[in-house]
C-alpha cells in the first residue's frame, strides 16, 4: 500500500456501496481530499454524490473500501467512535436547512460548539461572530420560522462553520434557493472556507457551483469519471420513437 | 377496502397501539352491557341503574380519547404527497382513519359482547358455577336492540371523533392584533389618547415591543424604513426611545400610541389602522387559503412553534373550585365516598370532574413552567434542547398528563387515603378502573410517541451533526424527570386535599 502524500487530509480508495434495497450506490469511487481545499463532487441527480459524502463523513460505512482521515483508518471504527469523529472534526450542511425549531437562531448556531463541551459563553461569541460574517446578525434573536429560507441557509453554514471543522461536508447547499440567494450563500460559504483554512467537500449537480471550487470530481453512476457529457444521441428521440402507437 | 388494505400492512408497534383500542373498547363496551345487565336484574330502582350507565361514560371518555390520540399517531393516514395526486386526499384520509377507528372498537365491542354473552351462559353452559349470574341477570331474556345500541356507541362516538379532530381545515389565517373596543364598546378603531403621566408609566414601552413584535413579525425589508427597523428588531426595552425618535423621521408625525406596531413608513399603514377586513387573507383575497395550503406542503415552509399555554390561570381556579365543591360534600356525615352509588355521591363526582378538568386546563402551563426552569440559567446543549423540546410540546404532552394526573390522584385517594370502612371492589368497578387508568396512560405514551414522529426530521439532522444519541435519549430522560418531579407530588397533594373532608 502506498502512502497518500503528506497534504491529503482525507483519501478514500474503491467505495463499493449498495443501498438497503438493493440499489447500487458507489461502484469503486477513489479520491483524495487535500488540506484546505475546496474540492467539488459534481455529476447528475442520482449518480452517487450524496452516498459519497456520506461514506466520507462516517454517517454510513462503506460495503468495501477504506476511508483514511488524517492518516489513521475510519473504516476500522465502530459507530461510536464515528460518532465522535463526526461530532469533533466534520461539519454537515443539508440541501434543506434544517434548523432546531425551538432553539432561537444563535443557539442553533452554537449548538454544535455546545455539543462538544463549549462553554456556553464562549460559543455564543463564536455563534455571533460567524452570524455576523454571514449576514445574519440581526437575526441572532428570531426563531428559524421567521427567517426566509436563504437566512435559514446562511444561519445552517454559520453553524457548520462557527466550530471551526477540518472538513466540512455540503450536500448541495444551495439547491432550493434562487439563484441570487445561491450566489451569496456560496461566496460567503467558499470565501469563509479559504479565509480560515477549513477542508470543503461540496457536492453539486451545477457547474457554475462547481467552478468556485478549486478541484472537481466527477461522478457517474456511481463511478468516478473525467467528463460526465453523455454521448450525444444522433437525432432527438422525439414523439416518434417514443410514442406506443407507432 | 382501502382502509383494511392499509390496516392490514402496518408495524407491530402500530398493531398494538389498534389493538390497546380495542381493548379499551371491549372493557367499556362490557362495562355498558353491565349496566344493562343491572337494569335488567332491578328494574324497581331505575335511578340506581341511571347512575352505573353515567358512571360508563368515564371510562367511554377514556377509550374515546385514547382512539384519538391513536388515530393521530398512526402511520397509515399520515398525508403523502404520492398519493394525494391519485386521490387520496386529506378527505379521504380523514374516512381512512374514522374507518380504522371504528373497525378496531367494533371489533372490542364484539369481543365484550361475546364476553358478556358466554359469562351470562347464553353460548354454552354457565361459567364459574354461575358467579356472574346475579348481576349480569342471567334469567332474564337479554333484549338484543339495547344491547346492540349500547355497543355501537363507542364505535360512533370514537369515529366520529376522530373524523371531527382530523377533518381537512386550512391554515387559519394569521392573528390580528389585539381587539380594541372604542367608545361604549364600539368597533371604531379611536385613538388611544396619551393622557398625562402616560408615557413614562410603568410598563408602556414594553407593551409597544411586544404588540411590535407579536402582530408583525417580519416586516418586508424592501419597503421598510431601514431607521425603523433597527429599532424595530431590538424590541426591548431599552429601545423605546429610539424607536419613538425613528418613528418621528419614518411618519412625520409623533406616533405617541402605546400599542400600535409603530414600524411603519410613509407610505405603509400597519395592520392596526387599517380596517381589519383588509388585513384578513381570508376575506381580501378568497384563494389566499388554498395558498397557505400550499405553502404548509412546501419544505420552505416552517410552521410557527405554538404559544405558550394560557391555561393555568383558569386551571387552578378550576382545580380550586372542584376541591370546594368535595369539601363542601365532605360537611356531611358519613362523608360520601365515589364507591358509593347513592345520589349524594353526586356532588363529589361533580367535584371531581371540576377536579379534573382543571388538571387539564393547567397541566400544558405547568409542562410549559417545567421546560422553562429546565432551560433557564445558562442552559448547555443537553438543557437546552431539553426544555425547549418541553416548551414545544407542552400542549401535545400536558392535556394527556394532566389526565393522567387527575386519575392517579383519584385513584390514591379512592384506596390508599380511604379511612371508612374498607371498600369492597367489585369485579365491574376494577375492570372500569383498569380501563380508565389503562387508556389514559396508553394515552400519554401514544402523545409522547407523536411527538417523536413530529421531531424525527430535527432529531436526523442533529445526528448528522453528530450530537450523540445518548444525549438525545438523556434529554428525554431529563424531560420525563422533570415532569414527574412536578406531578408527581402535585397528584398527591391534590389525592390529599380531596381526601381531607373525609377525614374529619
Amino acid at each position: 500500500m502506498e502512502a497518500p502524500p503528506d497534504n491529503d487530509v482525507m483519501w478514500a480508495r474503491s467505495l463499493h456501496f449498495t443501498h438497503r434495497d438493493g440499489s447500487p450506490g458507489l461502484a469503486g469511487v477513489s479520491l483524495e481530499v487535500r488540506q484546505s481545499e475546496i474540492l467539488a463532487v459534481s455529476g447528475p441527480r442520482g449518480s452517487g454524490k450524496t452516498t459519497l459524502l456520506r461514506c466520507l463523513s462516517g454517517l454510513v460505512k462503506a460495503q468495501q473500501g477504506e476511508v483514511w482521515f488524517n492518516s489513521a483508518p475510519m473504516h476500522t471504527l465502530g459507530p461510536m467512535a464515528r460518532e465522535r469523529l463526526r461530532r469533533d472534526r466534520f461539519c454537515w450542511i443539508d440541501p434543506a436547512p434544517v434548523l432546531v425549531p425551538e432553539l432561537n437562531v444563535w443557539e442553533n448556531a452554537a449548538l454544535p460548539l455546545m455539543l462538544r463541551g463549549t462553554s456556553r459563553r464562549r460559543a455564543k461569541v463564536a455563534a455571533l461572530e460567524w452570524l455576523e460574517r454571514l449576514d445574519v446578525g440581526d437575526r441572532a434573536r428570531r426563531r428559524p420560522h421567521e427567517l426566509r429560507q436563504a437566512e435559514r441557509q446562511r444561519v445552517c453554514i454559520a453553524r457548520a462553520l462557527a466550530p471551526g471543522p477540518t472538513i466540512l461536508f455540503a450536500d448541495e447547499p444551495t439547491a432550493p434557493l434562487h439563484r441570487a440567494d445561491r450566489a451569496h450563500v456560496l461566496r460567503t460559504l467558499t470565501t469563509a472556507a479559504r479565509s480560515h483554512g477549513i477542508t470543503v467537500v461540496l457536492a453539486t449537480h451545477d457547474s457554475e457551483t462547481a467552478a468556485l471550487a478549486d478541484r472537481a470530481v466527477s461522478l457517474l453512476d456511481g463511478r468516478r469519471v473525467k467528463t460526465v457529457h453523455l454521448p450525444e444521441s444522433p437525432e432527438t428521440e422525439g414523439r416518434a420513437a417514443c410514442s406506443l402507437s407507432v | 377496502m382501502l382502509a383494511l388494505r392499509l390496516t392490514r400492512a402496518a408495524r407491530p408497534a402500530v398493531q398494538l397501539r389498534r389493538l390497546l383500542v380495542a381493548a379499551a373498547s371491549g372493557g367499556t363496551g362490557f362495562l355498558l352491557l353491565g349496566a344493562l345487565g343491572y337494569a335488567l336484574g332491578h328494574p324497581q330502582t331505575p335511578g340506581a341503574a341511571v347512575l352505573r350507565l353515567a358512571w360508563c361514560l368515564v371510562p367511554l371518555a377514556a377509550t374515546v380519547y385514547f382512539a384519538l390520540a391513536v388515530a393521530r399517531t398512526d402511520p397509515g393516514t399520515r398525508p403523502r404527497p404520492g398519493l394525494s395526486a391519485v386521490g387520496l386526499g386529506p378527505a379521504r384520509l380523514m374516512a381512512i382513519s374514522a374507518l380504522t377507528t371504528a373497525l378496531s372498537a367494533t371489533l372490542g365491542s364484539m369481543l365484550a359482547l361475546l364476553v358478556f354473552l358466554h359469562l351470562r351462559g347464553d353460548l354454552t353452559g354457565m361459567p364459574f358455577d354461575g358467579a356472574a349470574a346475579q348481576f349480569l341477570a342471567a334469567d332474564q331474556p337479554l333484549p338484543l336492540p339495547a344491547a346492540l345500541t349500547l355497543l355501537t356507541l363507542v364505535p360512533v362516538i370514537a369515529s366520529t371523533t376522530v373524523a371531527f379532530a382530523l377533518r381537512p381545515r386550512d391554515p387559519r389565517p394569521p392573528a390580528k392584533a389585539t381587539r380594541a373596543f372604542g367608545r361604549f364598546g364600539a368597533y371604531g378603531h379611536s385613538a388611544q389618547r396619551e393622557t398625562f403621566g402616560a408615557y413614562g408609566r410603568f410598563g408602556a414601552r414594553w407593551r409597544t415591543a411586544a404588540g411590535r413584535k407579536g402582530t408583525t413579525p417580519e416586516p418586508p425589508p424592501e419597503v421598510t424604513d431601514p431607521r425603523v427597523t433597527d429599532s424595530g428588531d431590538a424590541g426591548s426595552v431599552g429601545a423605546g426611545s429610539r424607536g419613538i425618535a425613528s418613528r418621528v423621521t419614518g411618519s412625520g408625525v409623533i406616533d405617541s400610541r402605546a400599542t400600535g406596531p409603530g414600524i411603519t413608513g410613509p407610505g405603509i399603514t400597519g395592520p392596526r389602522l387599517t380596517n381589519p377586513s383588509t388585513t384578513n387573507p381570508r376575506l381580501t383575497n378568497p384563494e389566499a387559503p388554498e395558498q397557505d395550503a400550499d405553502q404548509a406542503d412546501t419544505p420552505t415552509h416552517l410552521p410557527p412553534p405554538r404559544e405558550a399555554p394560557v391555561g393555568l390561570p383558569w386551571g387552578i381556579a378550576t382545580i380550586a373550585a372542584g376541591l370546594a365543591v368535595q369539601a363542601y360534600a365532605g360537611r356531611t356525615t358519613p362523608a360520601p365516598d365515589l364507591t358509593d352509588l347513592p345520589v349524594e355521591a353526586f356532588t363529589v363526582l361533580v367535584g371531581w370532574v371540576l377536579t379534573a378538568l382543571g388538571l387539564v386546563l393547567a397541566s400544558p402551563g405547568l409542562t410549559h413552567l417545567c421546560g422553562r426552569l429546565l432551560q433557564a440559567v445558562r442552559p448547555g446543549a443537553l438543557r437546552l434542547l431539553a426544555g425547549r423540546v418541553l416548551m414545544g410540546e407542552a400542549t401535545r404532552i400536558g392535556r394527556p398528563l394532566g389526565v393522567v394526573c387527575a386519575v392517579a390522584s383519584a385513584t390514591y385517594a379512592m384506596t390508599a387515603l380511604y379511612d371508612g370502612p374498607t371498600p369492597t371492589f367489585g369485579p365491574l368497578t376494577t375492570l372500569g378502573a383498569l380501563v380508565v387508568t389503562g387508556s389514559t396512560v396508553a394515552t400519554l405514551l401514544t402523545a409522547a410517541t407523536e411527538a417523536r414522529q413530529c421531531r424525527a426530521d430535527t432529531t436526523a439532522a442533529l445526528l448528522r451533526l453528530g450530537a450523540p444519541g445518548s444525549m438525545l435519549r438523556s434529554a428525554a430522560a431529563l424531560r420525563a424527570a422533570a415532569l414527574l418531579a412536578v406531578f408527581g407530588p402535585l397528584t398527591l397533594v391534590i389525592a390529599n386535599l380531596a381526601a381531607l373532608p373525609m377525614a374529619h
